[in-house]
């Protein structure tokens, strides 16, 4: 039981990444070790540049670490992990629904069988009007919901998803929000997820991951108490306050030594 | 009370569509004038020139007046003399250039996607590109003699340099995060060519083959003056002015401005027609 676990989770372990810019070395992740449990949502939150992205990049095979280990889930899926870029990335010469459906036509889906899919997942994100429109014809919002889609389409166990709801308007981020956790509920894909929404991050994961400033290293590693299913009426007890105060005291003290720094 | 706020809600309404439809009529005749102006100038200035020329106030030995060079190209097209120009000079821009352009547009394609190809033939081309396409036309004419492949393989290399500098540099213009895009969902080998790196590319490689028309027109009147051949409509122009005949020259003149101009405009509608995704402009 245990040993079939372990090989289903995602494990990084001491993963450092150094870039360069022109000669000097840029520490964008130090020694980060991370568990990640199958069926599990975590979100991941830190300042900015402290390689939230970078570590996301690394987990789905887009860069390559500088040292450290990481182990994926071994099931035989063609796309180890569906992943949500931070600025969408949905291609602008594919429509709507053939951006939807490009991973499953890239796992060998028929035709037929991935249309059917894809306009599933068009009508969940609420698409439905704009199958044969192109990107640049949607709005931002609509453009990520498109890049959501077809992360979930591919029905990969693994989702990255970096600052997926961060281009949203407020009203558009809640119901996407409220989407989020149905559909994670109903399908209990391990996540992972960037975001710089301190109450998204509670709201929505299992377990919230506190990253300090350049270079990220871990911080702490919050366990979320709410029992699932979940919904907005959290937001209002005094266990969810206290966490968003805790949440917000760590990143401000990062934030302050940031300044102080430059 | 709910009468009236909805009837002045009617009214509201009403005055936004007049005021609609006012600023869609002002867009509408602006149009229109745009067209009437951009076709009345040309007239105008044909229009002074004939005159300036009947009245000779221009030399009508250089500038014959417009009716005398329409009188010219008539007779050319009823005897088939311009025919006979025209023909030769179309089937060498398009097998020369055709050719070209898909070989210049494959190996750009190749060069973009393998860095080791790029490396080994990157520069050797970025040295050739500059030399003066016109200058190597005596040399393969020494090779291949008077025939019809030193001139298309002229024009073939102008071509295929500007289609293989243009789709390189076009499939180093694809969005980074695009390629990613590809990679992260599995699109690998000929699927991340087919789906990601050739449409990615595709603007670059027609505002290429807008430039390697324009150039390959020059290239084909340039090789025709050389007197390597005895048809063409660069002949036609340089044996005109060598008999002092100034309407036929005008008349080869206009006809390879008409070839460039219906070219480059097939070439916009097919690239309307093509990429459906660019951007209305
Ligand atoms: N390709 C690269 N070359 C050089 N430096 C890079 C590169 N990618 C990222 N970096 C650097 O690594 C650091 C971490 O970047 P990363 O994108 O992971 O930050 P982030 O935590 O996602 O920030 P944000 O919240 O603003 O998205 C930054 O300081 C950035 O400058
Ligand atoms: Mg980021």
């Amino acid at each position: 039981m245990n040993a079939r676990k372990s090989s289903s989770a995602v494990v990084a372990e001491d993963v450092s990444k150094v870039f360069f810019s022109g000669q000097d070395p840029v520490w964008a992740l130090e020694d980060f070790s991370l568990t990640l449990e199958p069926g599990s949502f975590t979100c991941i939150v830190g300042p900015s540049g402290c390689g939230k992205s970078t570590f996301l990049r690394i987990l789905g095979g887009l860069e390559e670490r500088t040292v450290g280990t990481v182990t994926m889930p071994d099931d035989g899926q063609q796309i180890p992990a569906a992943f949500v870029f931070q600025e969408h990335g949905v291609f602008p010469w594919m429509t709507v629904l053939d951006n939807i459906g490009f991973g499953l036509r890239m796992s060998g889906l028929k035709k037929a069988e991935r249309t059917e899919i894809a306009r599933d997942w068009l009508s969940r994100v609420r698409l439905d009007d704009f199958a044969d429109a192109y990107p640049h014809q949607l709005s931002g919002g609509m453009r990520q919901r498109v890049a959501i889609a077809r992360a979930f389409a591919t029905g990969s166990p693994l989702l990255l998803m970096d600052e997926p709801l961060g281009a949203l308007d407020a009203q558009t981020r809640m119901l996407m929000q409220e989407e989020l956790i149905a559909l994670w509920e109903q399908e209990r894909k391990t996540v992972l997820m960037v975001t710089h929404d301190i109450d998204e991050a509670i709201i929505l994961s299992d377990r919230v991951i506190v990253m300090s400033g350049r270079p990220g290293t871990l911080r702490e590693d919050i366990t979320v108490p709410f029992e699932r299913p979940r919904t907005f009426d959290i937001e209002r007890t005094p266990e969810f306050s206290e966490l968003r105060s805790r949440i917000w005291n760590l990143l401000r003290e990062d934030a302050l030594t940031a300044e102080e720094n430059a | 009370m709910s009468t009236t706020s909805t009837s002045l809600q009617g009214d509201r309404e009403q005055r936004t569509l007049v005021a609609a439809t006012a600023q869609r009529a002002r867009e509408r005749s602006l149009a229109t004038r745009d067209l009437v102006l951009s076709i009345s100038t040309p007239i105008l200035l044909l229009v002074l020139w004939e005159l300036s020329a009947r009245y000779q106030i221009i030399d009508p030995r250089f500038f014959p007046p417009p009716s005398q060079i329409v009188t010219a190209g008539y007779e050319m097209i009823l005897d088939g003399e311009l025919w006979m120009h025209t023909a030769p000079t179309l089937m060498r821009l398009f097998v020369g250039g055709g050719l070209g352009a898909i070989s210049g547009i494959v190996v750009g394609l190749l060069m973009g996607s393998s860095r080791a190809l790029n490396a080994a033939l990157g520069p050797l081309f970025s040295a050739l590109y500059p030399l003066p396409k016109i200058a190597i036309f005596p040399i393969l004419l020494m090779i291949f003699g008077p025939t019809e492949t030193p001139k298309i393989i002229a024009v073939f290399i102008t071509t295929f340099f500007i289609m293989q500098i243009n789709t390189v540099s076009g499939v180093w213009a694809i969005d980074r995060k695009l390629l990613e895009a590809g990679a992260a969902y599995g699109a690998k080998g000929f699927d991340r060519f087919r789906f990601v790196v050739l449409p990615g590319a595709m603007p670059f490689v027609f505002s290429g083959l807008k430039t390697a028309t324009g150039t390959a027109v020059v290239v084909v009147t340039a090789v025709e003056f050389t007197g390597a051949t005895t048809t063409g409509l660069g002949y036609l122009i340089w044996n005109s002015w060598q008999l002092f005949i100034p309407e036929k020259l005008y008349v080869g003149l206009v006809v390879i401005g008409v070839i460039g101009a219906i070219v480059t405009t097939l070439l916009s509608r097919s690239e309307k027609l093509l990429l459906p995704w660019r951007r209305e402009r």
